[in-house]
């Protein structure tokens, strides 16, 4: 009797006990492809006439925001069946994961209008998992229009993102900054990471390059051509105005933010020759930390541990990628052939990407690239090929795509591609658009 | 009557004790000053002598010491031109085997149904590793997918007794499989290796993802695979937040990795 108590006391004890914590296991290279998921447009639950509108920019917002994550295969609309769905009465699991769908996610919702503002309710579904298929749920309200449509998509396209691709979050609300001339003179750009809403941030009416967010995007640095030279300013967007920064002689260019926003790095002539400097974000404490004959310029800093700097130097001929730490003590070169310029830090770390030339002199192809290295192995891989000069790459804050200019298409513009080449899309069109800088956040 | 005399005889020991004694300490007196006359001027130039001549050392070619180390080929100092060749594809890529959410599935059964799903896949997307990678790349969530050599053949298994958590959340599983492998940088496993057992990690993640306690469950035999597999683990900040709907404080995930060159 006493035993049969004890044997039962311990078999609950237990399981309370595997209840509490359970065991994954799991190993390396199991297939992990592209998830593979379904996007039906979302169903508009009201009469209002509105809804068509609306519905049309949400779904293609969407629909494109997943597709751009890269990690996602997207199954195609011809495959879905006829009846539309807007709530989770509405799905048939076998319908979306047996062939032609084949399905392993679900994406679906609905939109309703009614006076100014409009609701959204979404879900996701892992269709393979009948006894519990839901892995997120949500509702959003705003006003009704067109704006607040392509934002609320952005926002739970990012949801979606973060809980499928292992709590990396989404670019859907990303910025991107550039140049653009089309007004007549190089002035610094935003837009969103798809290429909408491009809209002009300085109107200083001379020329603006190299722009750079800050970490938090409070503020901006690039360097203008004022009128005795060329300097580094800041635009604040909380103040929505240019705000001080201090003047140095010689000529500024590049300012790049050190990962945690306290210092800014850039390239200086004031002794001359080109050097790379650090300096506080307030403007305060400037110091030197490259010191030789040949440009040092385009600094790009570590962005995971901010204990390095990226960038490129003419010590010893063409312009190659340096890299050192971020007091000037222990230059490494990374590339030993051709002409290398403009490196850009991935978010994790480990990689630099920048523009190559890898065969540079009279009777050379000429191609300019993009590429990405590895820095512990100095592995690369070539990442365009299209032909053109392909400049100026930035990385997203998931480090899983990159926006670059290109001039394929016969004029200079912008263009994004994912960090493995694939995909490549061209996001602006008129006028000549240049060195593209992805916000952090 | 016969008598016997007993002649008690002195035996005149004194004399002959005297003797013994003083040979005893001649000899003793002479070891004692063998000793000091012999040794004393060596202690005095012990390590002080003559110019640092204490050691004299003659090469012997006769002496069979074991080679210097050939300096094998460094991966950093390759010559090759990075990723842009292709190599034969070494092994069929298992495919996710989560949708399946039997008892013990082993790793036998999962093959046979994804397999045929995996057929209209274009087969190059899974060898990311060594193909020139403009639109045949590998998945495109991360480009370090790319620096990983060789194929890997695994195993999927889910734990019969621990809990539920991959049946309930394989999309989780999923994630911590393809983030694990991403930043699994193999060029740290010494490149001598072609072939190694497979090494089994455990460690935990807790509610906010964040992974801990990363231990070495049971090794390959091959410390530096297995310090890449530590570091591969290390370098993850988070899986992502555990679902919402898991009640459990946090999850412990045993991972494998299969290196094969």
């Amino acid at each position: 009797m006493l035993r049969s108590l004890f044997l039962s006391l311990s078999l609950v004890l237990f399981s309370l006990h595997a209840a509490a914590q359970d065991w994954i296991k799991t190993g390396t290279n199991l297939g992990v492809e592209k998830i593979r998921i379904a996007v039906p447009d979302f169903k508009a639950t009201s009469q209002d006439p509105r809804n068509t509108e609306l519905l049309k920019t949400f779904n293609d917002t969407l629909w494109s925001d997943l597709d751009n994550a890269g990690i996602f295969d997207m199954v195609s609309k011809s495959f879905y069946p006829l009846t539309q769905i807007g709530a989770p009465t509405d799905v048939k699991f076998e319908t979306w994961s047996a062939p032609p769908p084949n399905a392993a996610m679900l994406v679906f919702g609905n939109l309703a209008a009614s006076g100014n503002n409009m609701t959204v309710q979404g879900w996701l579904y892992d269709v393979k998992n009948t006894a519990s298929p839901q892995i997120l749920g949500k509702q959003y309200s705003d006003v009704a229009t067109t704006q607040a449509a392509r934002v609320i998509a952005h926002k739970f396209a990012d949801e979606i993102i973060f809980r499928l691709g292992a709590g990396i979050n989404g670019i859907a609300e990303t910025q991107i900054f550039y140049v653009s001339s089309r007004n007549g003179h190089k002035e610094i750009w935003g837009m969103d990471y798809d290429g909408a809403n491009q809209h002009p941030i300085t109107t200083l009416g001379s020329i603006a390059l190299s722009p750079h967010v800050s970490p938090d995007g409070s503020r901006l640095a690039f360097s203008a051509f004022t009128g005795s030279g060329w300097e580094i300013r800041m635009f604040s967007f909380d103040l929505n105005r240019l705000v001080s920064f201090p003047r140095f002689a010689g000529t500024n260019l590049s300012p790049a933010w050190s990962p945690d926003g306290t210092k800014l790095a850039f390239s200086s002539s004031r002794s001359g020759d080109p050097e790379i400097y650090v300096i506080d974000q307030s403007g305060a404490n400037p110091h030197r930390i490259t010191n030789s004959k040949g440009p040092d310029v385009s600094p790009t800093w570590n962005r995971k541990t901010g204990s390095q700097i990226a960038w490129v130097s003419g010590r010893s001929g063409l312009p190659q990628v340096y890299v050192m730490g971020s007091d000037g003590t222990n230059v490494q070169q990374l590339t030993d052939q051709g002409y290398a310029v403009s490196p850009a830090w991935s978010p994790n770390g480990t990689i630099v990407a920048f523009s190559w030339m890898r065969h540079y002199g009279p009777g050379a192809p000429g191609a300019q690239d993009i590429y990405i290295m590895d820095i512990v192995s100095k592995q690369w891989v070539q990442l365009t090929h299209d032909g053109g000069r392909n400049d100026f790459p930035s990385w997203s804050p998931d480090g899983r795509h990159i926006v670059f200019q290109s001039n394929r298409s016969g004029s200079l513009q912008i263009w994004t591609m994912l960090a493995n080449g694939e995909n490549q899309k061209q996001i602006t069109n008129s006028g000549s658009n240049s060195e593209p800088d992805w916000s952090w956040k | 009557m016969p008598t016997g005399e007993i002649f008690f005889e002195h035996e005149r020991w004194g004399h002959n004790l005297a003797l013994s004694a003083a040979l005893h300490l001649g000899v003793t007196l002479a070891i004692i000053g063998y000793a000091y006359i012999a040794y004393s001027g060596h202690g005095a130039n012990w390590g002080a002598g003559g110019g640092g001549s204490a050691m004299e050392v003659s090469i012997t070619s006769t002496i069979p010491l074991p080679a210097n180390p050939v300096q094998t080929q460094s991966v950093l100092a390759t010559e090759s031109k990075g990723l842009s060749k292709s190599e034969p594809k070494t092994a069929v890529q298992e495919p996710e085997a989560i949708p399946i959410p039997e008892k013990n599935a082993k790793k036998k059964p999962p093959k046979q149904p994804t397999e045929t799903l995996r057929k209209p896949q274009p087969e190059p997307q899974q060898q990311a590793s060594n193909v020139a990678p403009f639109g045949e790349g590998g998945p495109a969530s991360g480009p370090y997918a790319m620096f990983n050599n060789g194929a890997a053949k695994g195993g999927f298994s889910f734990t019969g007794g621990g809990g539920d958590f991959g049946t309930r959340f394989a999309w989780y599983v999923r994630g911590v499989n393809q983030k694990v492998s991403e930043n699994w940088m193999k060029y740290e496993v010494d490149p001598r290796i072609t072939n190694a057992n497979r090494v089994y990690l455990t460690f935990d993640i807790d509610r906010s993802g964040r992974p801990s306690h990363v231990q070495i469950e049971q090794s390959s035999g091959v410390p530096s695979l297995d310090i890449s597999a530590m570091r591969a683990v290390q370098r993850i900040d988070t899986f992502g937040p555990l679902p919402p709907e898991y009640p459990g404080s946090k999850v412990s995930v045993e991972f494998w990795f299969d290196y094969k060159k």
